[in-house]
């Protein structure tokens, strides 16, 4: 079997920091994470965007990092779980995840916790309905959701980082 | 993951130019892909055949979405996100920026394209009801330049596209005339979301004098490709609307339609499916005509300086209230609605600021003098979630708004329904920025807006 | 001195923040120094002979290891109750995706182009694809009989209940298989070196199933096997007996090429090659009297085990205990049977087999209603066992358990009659129906019988030199909260603060045998031991002098460390030992069979679109009697993520087959519920304690995959006045059996010599 294409250099910005990468241009954005970078909080569950484990931001829009090809990641700002250690929004959900149970098993939070920080920034003050649209494309298979939005609708009413 | 990245080649052209030239070169080798959304599933399946890929999905000019006199132009390369984000899209083409919110989760509508949506041509596409019926025009763009055909033509087959293998799709053009029209649309999925649809329905008529116009019923996952029941529509044109036309074209409607039993669902279910769906739709357009004539007949009953006191609160402008009360009589609330767009636009600026002066400003109950008790209280009902705002939001409103009127020397309005106090502060930070053109546009837009909702209130009673 | 209660508290997840900051290390994020990948090369037909093995062109073979069954040290068979099942077939297949040969390569992605160039052809026979088709023997597949279990309960005299009925009530109900569907999938890693031995690595539920296993299959001696979980992403019991086969896998990869091996399954191979919930189909034949009360019956009950053994003895024993329900059967025959089919193995999903038998029977009690023109909620109160009463192993039910009161207050919370009423008229003019429907039903936790006693297990509570304390056990944390409250319970016993307790990663070097983390047994019965074992470790210190008998945690601590400087590292351990009164009869199928029930009442409301023929859940009201509850946010949490697991069963999980394999082996095709699909539940708890669960809990995690189905179609019924008896129940089932006007015959077999 022949080797198509050649690696190429994919500059692009991770939690703030400029990294450098060589990959094939088809190598997911998930296992470049993951593997190149050691940013192993990214997960993946379906590899068929179904499930949102490999959620991460990509120039602040929430995406599956499963369906993304590295190189269409070039020059891109992609934060992922890791990066939100100061992120007042991510940190308030962290907390109220821990109060209110919304995590289980965990494979899932870290997607589910992009996902919330994604619906707080475009809506501070969710309804539930905005709640379980928001987070519709995360599956989790521990908690039946619930919970999850009782801690999503704890962190937006603390009134996260406006 | 079962394919292996070393065995694929993938480019990213940076313009559009170079991207036809690549494809003009080689037409057979190259596989644009735009958000994966489709083909990085395929990948991670294993089941991806071509092996060399030219990425389109950050061409800044299959990215716009363009508002001209005629149509709306949405570029291929606009994710479900922008579709569904773009406020004359949900205006004017409401069943489209539906189908983009009800494509996969939010990640997957940051990605996915319409342009993706229709080359990738699965019968189950959520968009692809919409386009037929909307009457989309696509363009199409090689090296050999631009032509544009129209969407309906463009699938011929199960995945098979009039598309030459150089050719992209720039962008997908939807004709503005569908104001006054009753739209339904219905996705059958296996859940709520994140599905893929069994049945998909998107559907469009006009209703005058009790009589259905322009039928146009379009659906997915019932055939090879997305289709038009065109005997279903030869059927209701131009006929009154009654119990059994409805079941006769519910009917002729599953009798049309193709379905399969495949994974997700059978033969039977969609055919039944379709047969409701249609059924539906046309209760949805009687309940119109059924709702709206109580209120509607009184006032066009009306003498004339009384049917122009009536309906001033939903505008605001004498004109243009002078200028609906002469159109009378008008047959449903569609045509009211109709008129009223038509009238708005073709006033002054003078009436113009006549109307915007009725209002409150945005975020307090304090009502303009000459505004009416009435379009207080329905000031007040659309304000409702702006009032919800929390003090940081409600004391910025008020400086933003004295900010507006030292500016453009008006009352900022905004059509505030359903919109939280701190959306409003965003779009009014972002209209500040305008010019005087740009805005006094804007806020006749807004204005429009207002009016249309006012007015389908005062009919219902 | 004792601080302030922890037990009852929501204490916080004690690897909570390691989850959501993304740091929990899951087995596809570890790796090791010169580790290769692995893959399974799996048969394509359902049944057959190995004709040949011809490894394709294109593909540099000598880059791979291989490893086919020739290379097992031990004996080819994945230990579990027989030995039936092989690690990698041998000359015979027996189902769809059996795994055949290994592969491992330093490129991960060099794998899937190899495993699809090793082609096999059979000579194939003639499979076996349903339980009817089992049933009729024409092709033997597995022992003599197609049969792997047969269990039969008898109580009372059934020969007069017949005659004094006043209606003989018959239904047939089905289940169909689940999948478990963890977001994380199987994975392990493996690694051997001649003097240390094996160790692996992985996402399980049970270290001491697989350690047993690679015992045998790999010729090595008990320490010379180490097995060790990392952080595991969801298991539900499709990582109780499964990972056994995949840590063999990597083992033997790892054994042949020197190498590290990690073996992830991805989602299509975890999906259609692992273990689901057994198929199953129950048949009932109940004597009523007029009143409604159950005077007797016969129950048939059959699950599909697939092509080997594997569990299905024990998942048809808790299936065939459950089967009459909560219920007071005067007289009752219940004959049971697992049997095989060609299709990959059933195994283990939370409820095990009880959410089958329990599905039937509170289907079956809402047909009864019907036969004698009662309500579904009097004919339970007529039927409902009462203290003192037995159950249809004549288990005497011991404790003040009232469900007549536990169903009033159900009824209550999810304003029963008010809905009913309401529904009723409302549904006369709209095309969209309402229904609300209840399931009343018990769970008993821990191992069946004599199986706590068997197992014999071992807890672990240690001192450490920082004068901390650290739990020891086999109890492996899958997110249901095993750390969080082991360690509560320690904590509880000792006096100490929370946060002073840790507990070990499990690893079989480490920790003793706790047993497996399955059947609702952690919190209760390993509980239990910890709590024992921490006083025994509190004894230690009194003991010898170091601390008083009263005494602060600060004290404890000093204690600690002072008796681990003289001593060093001390532990106490504590084993189970079966409460005398605890009788079961293994042979007659008679006895106490579980040491404490749960008891239950679930109300659901659903709304069916006669558009679209879709159900919606829209309200859901959970009650259950749980002995005690150790910490609420976990508790609740169980309960909730249960019955988003049964709204699926019910609703939307079905698995496609074809000639024995899934087809529908996607997320996107195998449809579980999103946030947009489930209701607003409201869980509710009461508590009468229990004697032999720590702090008085009973087991909880199974309860809630019991209720929802039959809750959820008994609605159905109640709303569009159709039972239906088979779930799952898509819309396309709902269309069906509307448009098909004449309803299904029941048809029970009667063996001879009953009327």
């Amino acid at each position: 079997m022949t080797k198509t294409g050649a690696q190429c250099q994919i500059s692009l910005t991770v939690n703030g920091e400029p990294r450098t990468v060589r990959a094939y241009p088809m190598e997911r954005l998930l296992d470049v994470l993951r593997q190149q970078l050691g940013l192993t909080g990214t997960k993946e569950g379906c590899g068929e965007g179904e499930c949102g484990a490999c959620s991460v931001m990509m120039d602040g829009a929430l995406v599956d990092s499963c369906l993304v090809p590295i190189l269409q990641a070039q020059g891109a700002k992609v934060v992922t779980i890791e990066g939100l250690d100061q992120d007042s929004r991510a940190r308030a959900l962290q907390q109220s995840f821990l109060e209110y149970g919304g995590a289980q098993c965990g494979i899932c939070t870290p997607g589910m916790i992009l996902a919330a920080v994604h619906l707080l920034r475009e809506k501070p003050e969710p309804g539930m309905d905005d709640i379980r649209q928001g987070l519709a494309g995360n599956l989790c298979r521990c908690t039946g959701y619930v919970q999850i939005f009782e801690a999503v609708a704890a962190a937006a009413r603390r009134g996260v980082g406006r | 993951m079962r394919s292996d990245p070393a065995e694929y080649d993938l480019v990213a052209p940076a313009n559009l130019q170079a991207a036809v030239s690549l494809l003009a070169n080689e037409p057979d080798r190259w596989l644009p892909i735009a958000g994966g959304t489709d083909l990085m599933v395929q990948f991670a399946a294993g089941t991806l055949r071509a092996r060399n890929l030219i990425s389109i999905s950050r061409l800044p000019e299959l990215r716009r979405i363009e508002a001209f006199a005629e149509e709306i132009e949405i570029g291929a390369g606009c994710t479900y996100s922008d579709i569904r984000k773009h406020e004359s899209v949900q205006r004017e083409f409401p069943m489209l920026a539906k189908a983009a919110s009800w494509t996969g989760g939010i990640a997957n509508q940051n990605r996915g394209t319409l342009g993706g949506n229709i080359v990738n041509a699965s019968p189950a596409a959520d968009s692809l009801p919409a386009l037929l019926v909307y009457g989309a025009e696509l363009i199409l763009v090689s090296v050999r330049g631009e032509r544009r055909v129209l969407y309906s033509t463009f699938h011929t087959g199960y995945k098979k596209l009039t598309l030459a293998a150089d050719e992209l799709i720039r962008a997908v053009c939807l004709p503005r005339r569908f104001t006054g029209y009753v739209s339904y649309t219905r996705k059958v999925g296996t859940r709520n979301a994140q599905a893929v649809s069994k049945v998909c329905m998107a559907a469009l008529a006009r209703l005058e004098i009790g009589a259905i116009h322009d039928a146009r019923i379009a659906l997915g996952s019932v055939a090879p490709t997305p289709i038009r029941l065109t005997e279903t529509e030869r059927l209701l044109d131009r006929k009154p609307l009654d119990p059994s036309l409805v079941r006769l074209a519910s009917r002729t409607a599953v009798a049309e339609v193709q379905p399969i039993d495949d994974i997700r669902s059978t033969a039977r279910y969609r055919g039944a499916v379709v047969g409701n769906l249609v059924t539906e739709f046309l209760e949805k357009l009687g309940g119109t005509q059924r709702m709206r004539s109580v209120a509607l007949d009184r006032w066009n009953g009306l003498p004339m300086d009384e049917a122009e006191k009536e309906i001033l609160p939903c505008c605001g402008s004498r004109a243009w209230a002078r200028s609906m009360a002469a159109r009378r009589p008008f047959s449903d609330e569609n045509s009211v609605l109709a008129a009223s767009d038509e009238t708005w636009r073709s006033l002054g600026e003078q009436d113009w600021m006549e109307a915007f002066a009725h209002h409150p400003r945005i975020g307090e109950s304090l009502a303009a003098p000459s505004a009416t008790a009435r379009s207080a209280a329905w000031s007040s009902q659309e304000q409702s979630d702006a009032a919800a705002a929390g003090d940081a939001v409600k004391i910025a409103l008020r400086e933003g708004n004295g900010e507006y009127e030292r500016r453009f020397g008006r009352t900022f309005i905004i059509c505030a329904t359903g919109k939280s106090g701190s959306e409003i502060l965003q779009i009014l930070r972002h209209r500040l920025q305008n010019d005087d053109r740009t805005e006094i546009r804007e806020a006749a837009e807004q204005q429009r807006q207002i009016s249309q909702i006012r007015l389908r209130k005062w009919l219902q009673g | 001195m004792k601080d302030d209660r922890i037990v009852g508290l929501s204490a916080p997840r004690k690897e909570g923040r390691d989850k959501v900051t993304g740091r929990a290390r899951y087995i596809d994020d570890i790796s090791l120094p010169g580790m290769l990948y692995g893959a399974t090369v799996r048969s394509r037909v359902p049944r057959g002979k190995i004709k040949k093995i011809t490894f394709g062109p294109g593909i540099h073979w000598s880059e791979f290891v291989i490893v086919t069954a020739k290379d097992v040290p031990g004996e080819n068979y994945i230990a579990l109750i027989e030995n039936d099942q092989p690690c990698l077939a041998d000359g015979l297949v027996n189902h769809p995706e059996e795994p055949i040969l290994l592969l491992a390569h330093a490129d991960r992605h060099a794998l899937p182009k190899a495993v699809e160039a090793v082609s096999i052809e059979y000579d194939p026979l003639p499979p076996v694809l349903t339980i009817e088709q089992s049933e009729r023997q024409t092709e033997i597949i597995w022992g003599a009989d197609n049969v792997f279990k047969t269990y039969l309960i008898q109580k009372g005299d059934l020969v007069g209940v017949w005659e004094k009925a006043d209606y003989i009530v018959e239904g047939e109900y089905t289940t169909g298989a689940q999948e478990q569907l963890y977001i994380e999938t199987n994975g392990m890693i493996a690694s051997f070196d001649a003097n240390v031995g094996l160790t692996v690595w992985g996402s399980l539920q049970c270290p001491y199933y697989i350690h047993k296993a690679l015992m045998a299959l790999c010729n090595l001696p008990e320490t010379k096997v180490r097995v060790v979980q990392t952080e595991t992403g969801g298991a539900f019991g499709g990582k109780e007996e499964y990972p056994s086969m995949i840590a063999a896998h990597a083992a033997l990869l790892a054994i042949k090429s020197g190498r590290p091996v990690k073996i992830v399954y991805d989602r299509a191979e975890d999906m259609v090659a692992t273990t689901k919930r057994h198929p199953s189909r129950t048949r009932h034949r109940t004597a009523v009297r007029k009143d409604g009360k159950i005077l007797g019956g016969e129950i048939e009950l059959t699950i599909d085990g697939g092509a080997y053994l594997t569990l299905s003895p024990v998942v048809l024993s808790r299936a065939t205990i459950h089967a009459g329900g909560p219920y007071d059967w005067p007289a009752i025959r219940v004959r049971a049977k697992a049997v095989a089919t060609s299709a990959p193995p059933h195994g283990a999903f939370r409820g095990f087999g009880a959410p089958q038998s329990l599905f039937a029977m509170e289907r079956h009690m809402d047909r009864i209603a019907r036969a004698v023109n009662l309500s579904p909620v009097e004919v339970r109160r007529v039927n409902f066992l009462k203290s003192g009463q037995t159950t249809i192993t004549e288990q005497t039910i011991n404790e003040p358990i009232d469900l007549n009161s536990m169903l009033d207050r159900a009824l209550e919370y999810s304003s029963y009659r008010e809905k009913k009423q309401h529904f009723a008229s409302e549904n006369e003019s709209r095309t969209t129906k309402k229904g609300i429907g209840i399931a009343t039903f018990l769970h008993g936790a821990g191992f069946t019988g004599s199986g706590e006693r068997y197992l014999s297990s071992v807890v672990g509570v240690e001192g450490t030199a920082e004068g901390r304390v650290r739990v020891l056990v086999s109890s492996t944390e899958f997110g249901q909260g095993t750390n969080t409250v082991l360690c509560q319970i320690a904590s509880e016993a000792l006096g100490l603060p929370y946060e002073d307790v840790e507990i070990a990663q499990p690893d079989t070097t480490e920790v003793p045998n706790s047993g497996p983390t399955v059947a609702s047994r952690t919190a209760m019965v390993v509980g239990k031991l910890v709590a024992s074992a921490a006083r025994g470790l509190e004894q230690t210190l009194t003991a010898s002098g170091v601390l008083g008998a009263i005494h602060t945690p600060e004290e404890f601590r000093a204690a600690c460390r002072a008796h681990v400087a003289a001593h060093g590292q001390f532990r106490s351990l504590a084993r189970y030992d079966q409460p005398a009164n605890i009788f079961w009869d293994d042979k007659n199928y008679r006895g106490e069979a579980y040491s404490a029930f749960a008891w239950a009442v679930y109300v659901a409301v659903v709304t069916v679109d006669l558009t679209t023929y879709s159900v919606s859940v829209d309200d859901f009201v959970a009650l259950q009697e749980v002995g005690r509850v150790l910490n609420p946010v976990l508790a609740r949490g169980q309960i909730i993520g249960g019955i988003a697991q049964g709204i699926g069963f019910a609703l939307y999980e079905k698995v496609e087959w074809r000639n024995g394999r899934m087809q529908n082996g996607q997320m996107t095709n195998y449809i579980m519920p999103t946030s947009a699909d489930v209701p607003p539940i409201r869980v509710f708890f009461e508590e009468l304690g229990n004697a032999h669960g720590a702090y008085g809990a009973k087991g909880i995690g199974e309860l809630p995959m019991d209720g929802p189905a039959p809750a959820i179609v008994n609605a159905i019924e109640d709303a569009l006045g159709i039972p239906m008896d088979s779930i799952p129940l898509l819309p396309e089932d709902i269309f069906d059996a509307l448009a098909s006007p004449s309803k299904r015959v029941i048809d029970a077999h009667l063996p001879a010599g009953v009327r």
